[in-house]
């Protein structure tokens, strides 16, 4: 199994990505493949653990520890290493129905609890992932397949995000007849109008996949947006089964001074806009345009980070990013040991770019935003900044606490909110009476699915608050299993 | 000295016996332990849990008042303070720990152990890999103490104050009852959790020392003081001397006197010579080392010449003997098992078992039973008859010569790591003629005289059986010090070379 000294002869090595200011120039994915011969040299890098980690996806001190969705890791490093691309996507297939998507836009929890981390660069788990379903898509070992028994019960799957699509997908497969309603004009939840374009191509990527799912039987109904022009009472009537997988589309707000000024925007508005005129003809058309202005992005996570690179491409003429939490440390630290995920400090692509034209990283770390100050025309024209320090209250917990005197006016044209999401929206959750927990998601237990409702499932960003895609198709996967279990009795869904 | 058991049922019986033969110390061994290199089906498939094998040791051993004379230690995935005052309940004064102490200091468990490849250094002779060893013996100190402390703990709620107050009170342990797994309903601990109802005369923990009866061996009563001025002075020691079956590992305490005060290069060949006549005991001439040769007119029983250290050994019938010594079993089983240097000559054949795990001594024998030179590392056999069956399994180092002559002998061995040769290189031919020289000088084997006599003719009926990794690892050697290495710089070149080959079968 592998190569028994890869890790000892190779060392990590991933593709150079595009250049940063070459690739600011156009919304073209900025990654780029590896040779074959490199991608095998790293696939022997996997030391085929006797107890390994990779592949768990258990929540470690409340982050994800390996895959979540579980994917059999060891066993495609092997096949990549012994050039068995097409074994390998076969078993990469297994456990996950999306791997386009993760081998591009994945934060690889996986990598970080890789065994081979303890003292050496972990092994390059998910541009692996991404080669190895690139080759198939190319190689076309990628095909509609349509399922060959039809159960003929109906399932509705609300949402297209990656929960949706997931869930979509096994439910197909396992001979039911599936649906799914967006709101959007196009599907695919987040991963069509939140991930930019050059993180991971709509049309190459994520439309290629949908018309896949079309051609296997599955109906995709755009523009819908159940609890307005659809009517939620239908579900229940002539559906069998419905799964919610709306996601956690409410944006976490900054309700201070002057946040009503012309400028101020939450970062969904300029992504989603922004995705929509590339698509559309060019982002010259995004009515949202950061050409020349001073930007500030408030949230230093990974939606603050796409804002940094869609503005970066629109050719602002400054960037900031605010962050409210301490500059991470450069190595793990002693209360952060493997395989917890990292929180180390990384430079992602957008603070590269940014760092390339003007020459810093353009995150302040320690914080926050005291007010936004407007012209008579109540346009946006600086900030107010302040710094903080974080100080342990009589419970004990941490608190941010201003410094007084570290007040700062910067100036700024745009503002984007990116501080996080609160949960899903609510209306359509009352309407139709689902409980929810303490946090607003809908209520439902994690591997159950099952909502106060019967035969109404939530998978996602909906049921588990703001997540990441993988945790997404976990969920969307799950759910299709236990609404089948419902359905049928029994399930054979994995 | 401790005797190592797999805990199963009947391991009363066998650990009676243990300690009836004087050993100090008996070990149940549980069955969730395994070294990373045992294979996975061995480690989640063999075996019983240590509870049942250490219960049913300690009922046997009291029952039969052997219980004070012997320790009883316990090992299998212990971890916790809790499983040590399990285990004393249940009869162990002595507790094992190996995996967890190995991970508390960086094992991560990979099950490489055999490949030389441990990514954090604790099973590895690469120096890459050792440089990563990031574990301190502070780490085991301080699992150990963790260990301690709840041991302390939890006696204390129980109100001991010594471990040998402990061991055996399965009074104070008590079933649960709570759980509901339908598998549990069947259950009846009973057997595990009884008491032999005996009288307090009886010892219920070891008290007393085992009586060795080492001043009754042959070696304490003579053969150490004929040796004394050898040892003393390097002078020439010569005596004959009758033996019998009761004398059992003759010549090691002596070994051991010399290894004692000269360190391993002992004394210069035939310094020592004992002529033996007689029956010779289990363990003749066991880790005999440089400098001694002991010699039987007779023969000898099992494992003779067990880990041999760099001593002659020499076994021939009597004169007058009324059999053919060639046809004729002389010594028992298991002769040469993990002997690493000198010579024997076995002029008769030997049991099952020969020159398991040898990894230096040459040996020349006129037969050989089942299982001949396996597992073995290093040396050179010499069988001048036929063999038994599965010879040469596992054998990934030295060199067998296989007189065969009626062509039968690859079917008796296994090949899956060695091949089958025929002996060609005119040095190598001299070599195999000079042992079988030897070994006629010192036995007057007839056989070997026969063949001798017309050796070209003999010749091609040898078959060399010659290790796969052993073959490529001496011409790697060659290889490189053709290159301009030598010594150990050579030997590591060539291992290194060899084990990144692919082809390779055994785990060296
Ligand atoms: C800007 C941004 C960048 C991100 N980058 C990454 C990343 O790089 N890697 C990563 O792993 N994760 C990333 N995430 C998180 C990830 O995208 C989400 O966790 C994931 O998409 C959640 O999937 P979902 O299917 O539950 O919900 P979503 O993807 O949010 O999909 C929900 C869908 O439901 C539709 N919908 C909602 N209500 C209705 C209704 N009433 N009727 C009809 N349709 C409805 C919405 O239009 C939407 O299409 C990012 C998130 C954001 C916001
Ligand atoms: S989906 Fe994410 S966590 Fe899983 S293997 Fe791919 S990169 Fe790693």
């Amino acid at each position: 199994m592998g190569k028994p000294t890869g890790f000892i002869e190779y060392l990590r090595e991933l593709p150079l990505d595009r250049s940063p200011l070459e690739r600011t120039k156009d919304w073209k994915e900025f990654h780029v493949h590896m040779e074959d011969k490199k991608l095998r040299n790293q696939g022997a890098r996997c030391m085929n653990c006797g107890v390994p980690f990779c592949h768990t996806g258990k929540l470690v001190s409340g982050m994800a520890s390996g895959c979540p969705i579980n994917n059999l890791i060891p066993e495609w490093n092997d096949l990549v290493y012994r050039g068995l691309w097409k074994e390998a996507l076969d078993r990469l297939h297994k456990t996950n129905n999306f791997p386009e998507f993760t081998g591009r836009v994945c934060p690889a929890p996986c990598e970080g609890s890789c065994v081979l981390g303890i003292n050496n660069p972990a092994v390059t788990i998910k541009n692996i992932e991404a080669a190895i379903t690139d080759r198939g898509w190319e190689e076309g070992w990628v095909f509609a397949d349509q399922p060959k028994v039809r159960t003929g019960k109906k399932v509705a799957v609300i949402g297209s995000g990656p929960a949706g699509l997931s869930c979509a997908e096994q439910l197909n497969k396992a001979g039911h007849t599936v649906t799914v309603f967006e709101r959007a004009d196009r599907p695919g939840g987040l991963l069509m109008y939140g991930i930019p374009n050059m993180k991971l191509d709509k049309k190459e990527v994520v439309l290629r996949r949908i018309k896949l799912m079309e051609d296997s039987g599955i109906k995709f109904i755009c523009n819908a947006t159940v609890g307005d022009n659809v009517e939620p009472q239908i579900f229940l009537k002539e559906y069998d089964a419905t799964v919610f997988c709306t996601g956690a589309t409410q944006p976490r707000d900054l309700p201070i001074e002057g946040r009503n000024l012309k400028g101020v925007h939450f970062a969904m508005e300029l992504l989603t806009a922004n995705t929509k005129a590339v698509l559309n003809g060019g982002a010259e058309h995004c009515p949202i345009h950061a050409k020349d202005k001073d930007v500030i992005v408030i949230g230093g996570g990974d939606t603050g980070t796409d804002c940094v690179g869609t503005s970066m491409r629109h050719g602002c003429k400054s960037i900031v990013q605010i962050e409210i939490l301490p500059k991470p440390p450069l190595e793990r630290t002693a209360d952060n040991p493997w395989p917890e995920w990292p929180k180390t400090y990384k430079m992602d692509y957008g603070q590269e770019e940014a760092a390339a034209k003007f020459g810093a990283d353009p995150r302040v770390y320690l914080t926050t935003v005291k007010k936004f100050n407007g012209d008579l025309a109540g346009n946006l024209q600086s900030i107010v900044t302040v710094e903080i320090k974080w100080e342990k209250n009589e419970k004990g917990q941490f608190i941010p606490k201003e410094q007084a005197g570290t007040e700062k006016v910067r100036p700024a044209q745009l503002v984007l909110l990116a501080m996080g999401f609160l949960g899903p929206e609510q209306a359509l959750i009352k309407e139709i009476g689902l409980e929810t927990d303490t946090r607003s998601n809908i209520k439902a237990e994690h591997e159950n699915y099952t909502t106060s409702i019967k035969g109404v499932f939530a998978a996602g960003d909906c049921r588990r608050g703001q997540s990441l895609v993988v945790w997404a198709i976990n969920e969307g996967r799950g759910a299709a299993r236990e609404c089948d279990r419902y359905l049928m009795g029994s399930t054979d869904l994995p | 000295m401790s005797v190592k058991l797999v805990s199963e049922v009947g391991v009363g019986t066998i650990a009676a016996g243990v300690a009836k033969a004087h050993a100090d110390v008996v070990l149940i061994s549980g069955y969730d332990g395994g070294t990373g290199s045992s294979p996975q089906t061995s480690i989640t498939h063999a075996g019983l849990p240590w509870e049942l094998g250490l219960a049913e040791t300690h009922q046997t051993l009291v029952l039969n008042n052997l219980r004070s004379r012997i320790a009883v230690e316990t090992d299998g995935q212990l971890k916790t303070g809790r499983d040590v005052i399990m285990a004393a309940l249940l009869g162990a004064e002595e507790f094992g720990f190996a995996t967890a102490p190995l991970v508390a200091s960086g094992c991560i468990m990979m099950r490489v152990c055999h490949l030389n490849t441990c990514p954090v250094g604790v099973a590895s002779q690469d120096p890459r890999l050792r440089a990563r060893f990031a574990g301190k013996p502070e780490h085991i100190v301080n699992f150990m103490t963790f260990v301690a402390t709840e041991v302390r703990e939890l006696m204390a709620q129980l109100g001991f104050r010594t471990v040998e107050e402990m061991v055996g009170r399965t009074d104070r342990l008590e079933a649960q009852r709570a759980v509901t797994h339908w598998k549990a309903k069947g259950l009846d601990f009973s057997k595990i959790l009884y008491s032999p109802d005996v009288g307090p005369e009886v010892g219920r923990f070891c008290s007393i020392k085992q009586d060795h009866g080492l001043d009754k061996s042959l070696d304490l009563t003579t053969l150490l003081g004929l040796a004394q001025p050898a040892i003393d002075r390097g002078e020439k020691v010569i005596a004959e001397l009758p033996i019998k079956n009761v004398n059992r590992v003759v010549g090691t305490i002596t070994s051991y006197e010399i290894t004692k005060k000269l360190g391993a290069k002992g004394l210069p060949e035939d310094t020592i010579r004992f002529r033996f006549k007689g029956s010779a005991g289990q363990s003749f001439g066991a880790f005999v080392t440089r400098g001694m040769t002991l010699s039987i007119e007779g023969d000898a029983n099992d494992y003779f010449g067990k880990g041999l250290s760099g001593g002659k050994l020499i076994v021939h019938p009597p004169a007058n003997a009324g059999f053919k010594a060639e046809d004729n079993i002389i010594i028992g089983n298991v002769a040469l098992y993990g002997a690493t240097a000198g010579e024997i000559y076995v002029n008769g054949r030997a049991g099952e078992r020969f020159a398991v795990r040898n990894s230096g001594v040459t040996a020349v024998v006129e037969g050989v039973g089942d299982h001949g030179c396996e597992y073995m590392t290093g040396g050179r056999v010499v069988v001048l008859g036929p063999t038994g069956r599965n010879f040469a399994a596992g054998m990934s180092g030295g060199i067998a010569y296989v007189l065969d002559q009626t062509g039968k002998f690859a079917e008796q061995a296994n090949v899956s790591m060695v091949g089958l040769e025929k002996v060609e290189s005119k040095a190598e031919i001299a070599e195999l003629r000079a042992i079988i020289e030897h070994h006629v000088g010192y036995t007057g084997s007839a056989r070997g005289k026969q063949v001798l006599a017309a050796f070209e003719t003999f010749v091609p009926q040898f078959v060399k059986v010659f290790p796969k990794d052993y073959k490529r690892m001496l011409g790697c050697i060659e290889k490189a010090e053709s290159q301009g290495l030598t010594g150990e710089e050579a030997i590591m070149a060539a291992f290194e070379e060899n084990a990144r080959d692919l082809s390779r079968v055994g785990g060296n």
